[in-house]
């Protein structure tokens, strides 16, 4: 029974990792309608980021971290310069093709900058676990969770309720249309990535604190997916649920199946229920139901 | 456009893939050129030709998919690999001779991409991208958790060459003139798959699916058999590669391989199958110069390090295709077309 618990419990809070991870999908698409298919690399680079400050600079942690931030705010700034700016207008099949040209170039230039040593990324949340009676919790999922759930209400709110994130929402309805309103896409875009950016850096350093780094870590934008589909791409408060779900089901699995399996299936049990969702109800919980009228 | 004094007078004629004698002759010079390559270049060059022939089947496959019907596949690599793992297993256990493991092989990928194509029924546009990535995801799994006799899990399949009447395919020249046997049976096929009845339903989908159900294409049976042909051609892909190699492994069909395809689809230009031809070449001969290049670069500066050529080339692709779809998101082709009519219609503006 106590197995049951712990199983559950860091389920959930590895669900809450995914769903700060699949928060970076689903403000991106929030405020451009861009599927960023990229989003493993910008958390892997959002990582570098953290590491070289830290780590390597030898900055201390309470002037690293946020000097990383915004470097990644930058690079995301960078990034909606160099490619989306000149986009803006365009079919929005060209924008996410970019996203798949992106992926190979993030991932040459992170090797190109910090190379493709296994680097040890630095310790920002203790390693003790917390240990309640005899549930043991990553102190790092933990911390990451409340994070997550505070920056999941957060944007949700501010999607939702301000005028600035209306006016990205109206962006992620129809291009043309927002433009037609007097609101800018191209600032839109811009926010976006900045915002995604940031989110990343944000999920690589609970994701990675106290963990070894190397490029292959891209692999958590794939299995975040399956959290942004099952909430649906528009909801951002609802990755929270959906996160849960999935982290809970991934966890149970994990511990219950892959004896009888022979292993793996936990990874690949979020794809499977990312089919599912795809056959029964393609728009996710809470997405935005789109009519077509014939 | 036609150049001057060439005027379609039947349908036959407008349809035609060859028009007039130059073509012809270009053609058959390309032919000729293709046939004594292997006789020309030294053995590296005869495997990377070999390769980019491989390349060039599953290519056409996703551009038949991608570019005509316009639905992003992200799971060529793992169709291939299903082609490229049937023709082994049943050559293995079978003893199928190649001319029947092959289309076969293929078979057994169509219907491992026509599954994925069938969610077409619920779903579309990038949710359906997602299913195909879901694809990749499984195929890796499967293969690995299946029983160890039937595909080798982790070891990987090892194949015997190709033998027909007591000649096997086992130098690098034979399994050459195999490949490019079978990829001007495919180019060809595609063309006339392109130009038919399915052809012209694949691109009024592509357009807009609303309009072209309205004119009375079945939509969802269009897009699943887009995804039909696509799988097939990668499977043909992966058994010549199953063949070539000798050797079948999972991280051979890894998402990158996909995204590489779709990379040579773009560059090469969207709705051509000259230009995923144009694509393969172009992609691969840059792979290709990085590697050879690679250890002379590392050699003026070794501060470099050996890893950085293949980094670089990643961050020189990657650009490439960024760059393709800011500033000419039609291709390669598209620019060559345009070269084609103003040098056609010189020394008139139009």
């Amino acid at each position: 029974m106590i197995d049951f618990i712990n199983y559950l419990i860091n389920g959930a809070l590895v669900g809450l990792l995914y769903a700060l991870i699949a928060m970076g999908f689903v403000v991106i698409y929030r405020a451009s309608k861009v599927f960023n298919f990229a989003q493993g690399e910008l958390v892997v680079f959002g990582g570098f980021i953290v590491w070289w400050m830290v780590a390597s600079m030898g900055l201390p942690l309470w002037v690293g971290l946020p000097l990383a931030f915004v470097a990644a705010a930058l690079f995301g700034l960078l990034v909606e310069r160099v490619f989306f700016s000149r986009l803006a207008g365009e079919s929005v099949f060209a924008m996410v093709m970019v996203t798949i040209g992106l992926l190979i170039l993030i991932r040459g230039l992170i090797l190109v900058l910090f190379g493709p040593q296994v680097r040890s990324f630095p310790i920002i949340f203790p390693l003790q676990p917390v240990i309640i009676g005899d549930i043991l919790i990553p102190r790092s999922l933990l911390v990451g969770g409340v994070i997550t759930v505070i920056v999941g209400f957060g944007l949700s709110w501010f999607f939702n309720r301000t005028r600035a994130g209306l006016r990205m929402t109206a962006v992620a309805e129809d291009h043309q249309v927002a433009l037609s309103m007097g609101i800018s896409v191209k600032r839109s875009i811009a926010f976006a990535w900045i915002l995604g950016a940031v989110l990343s850096t944000l999920g690589a350093v609970i994701f990675l604190s106290g963990k070894s780094l190397n490029f292959l870590a891209s692999d958590i934008g794939l299995a975040a997916l399956p959290v942004a589909l099952l909430a649906g791409f528009e909801a951002i408060a609802g990755v929270l649920l959906a996160g849960l779900i999935v982290g809970i089901i991934q966890g149970l699995v994990t511990a219950y199946l892959d004896p009888i399996v022979g292993g793996a299936i936990g990874t690949v049990f979020p794809f499977i229920i990312m089919l599912l969702i795809l056959f029964i109800r393609p728009t996710g919980m809470f997405g935005w139901k789109t009519i077509e009228r014939v | 456009m036609d150049p001057a004094g060439v005027f379609a007078t039947s349908f036959e004629r407008d349809q035609a893939l060859i028009r007039t004698r130059g073509q012809w002759i270009a053609l058959a010079l390309f032919l000729i050129a293709l046939l004594v390559l292997p006789h020309v270049l030294g053995p590296r060059l005869v495997a990377i030709s070999t390769n980019m022939l491989i390349m060039a089947v599953v290519v056409i496959g996703l551009q038949i998919n991608m570019g005509y019907a316009g639905q992003i596949n992200l799971g060529q690599a793992a169709f291939m690999g299903v082609g490229a793992y049937a023709t082994g297993a049943l050559a293995i256990k079978f003893n199928l001779p190649f001319w029947l493991s092959i289309p076969l092989g293929g078979c057994a990928a169509a219907l491992f991409g026509f599954i994925f194509g069938l969610s077409a029924v619920r779903i579309k546009g990038f949710y359906l991208a997602l299913t195909t990535i879901a694809a990749q995801t499984l195929f890796h799994f499967l293969i690995l958790n299946l029983p160890q006799s039937w595909f080798g899990g982790s070891n990987g399949l090892t194949l015997q060459p190709a033998q027909i009447f007591g000649f096997s395919f086992v130098s690098d020249t034979s399994i050459y003139y195999l490949c490019l046997a079978v990829t001007v049976a495919m180019v060809f096929g595609a063309y006339g798959i392109v130009r038919s009845r399915h052809g012209r339903a694949f691109v009024a989908v592509c357009d807009d699916d609303v309009a072209s159900g309205l004119m009375g294409i079945n939509v969802v049976r269009t897009k699943a058999t887009a995804f039909l042909i696509g799988a097939f051609y990668a499977g043909i892909g992966g058994a010549l590669w199953a063949y070539y190699v000798r050797f079948v492994a999972v991280d051979q069909f890894t998402l990158f391989h996909s995204i590489w395809f779709i990379a040579m689809v773009i560059v090469g230009g969207l709705g051509s199958i000259t230009g995923a031809l144009i694509g393969v070449f172009v992609i691969k001969a840059i792979q290709e110069s990085f590697v050879t290049l690679g250890p002379s670069i590392v050699a003026q500066f070794p501060s470099l390090g050996g890893d950085v050529v293949f980094a670089l080339m990643n961050v020189f692709l990657g650009g490439v295709i960024a760059a393709f779809l800011i500033f000419e998101p039609r291709g390669l082709m598209h620019r060559w077309n345009i070269l084609k009519r103003s040098y056609r219609l010189w020394p008139f503006p139009y």
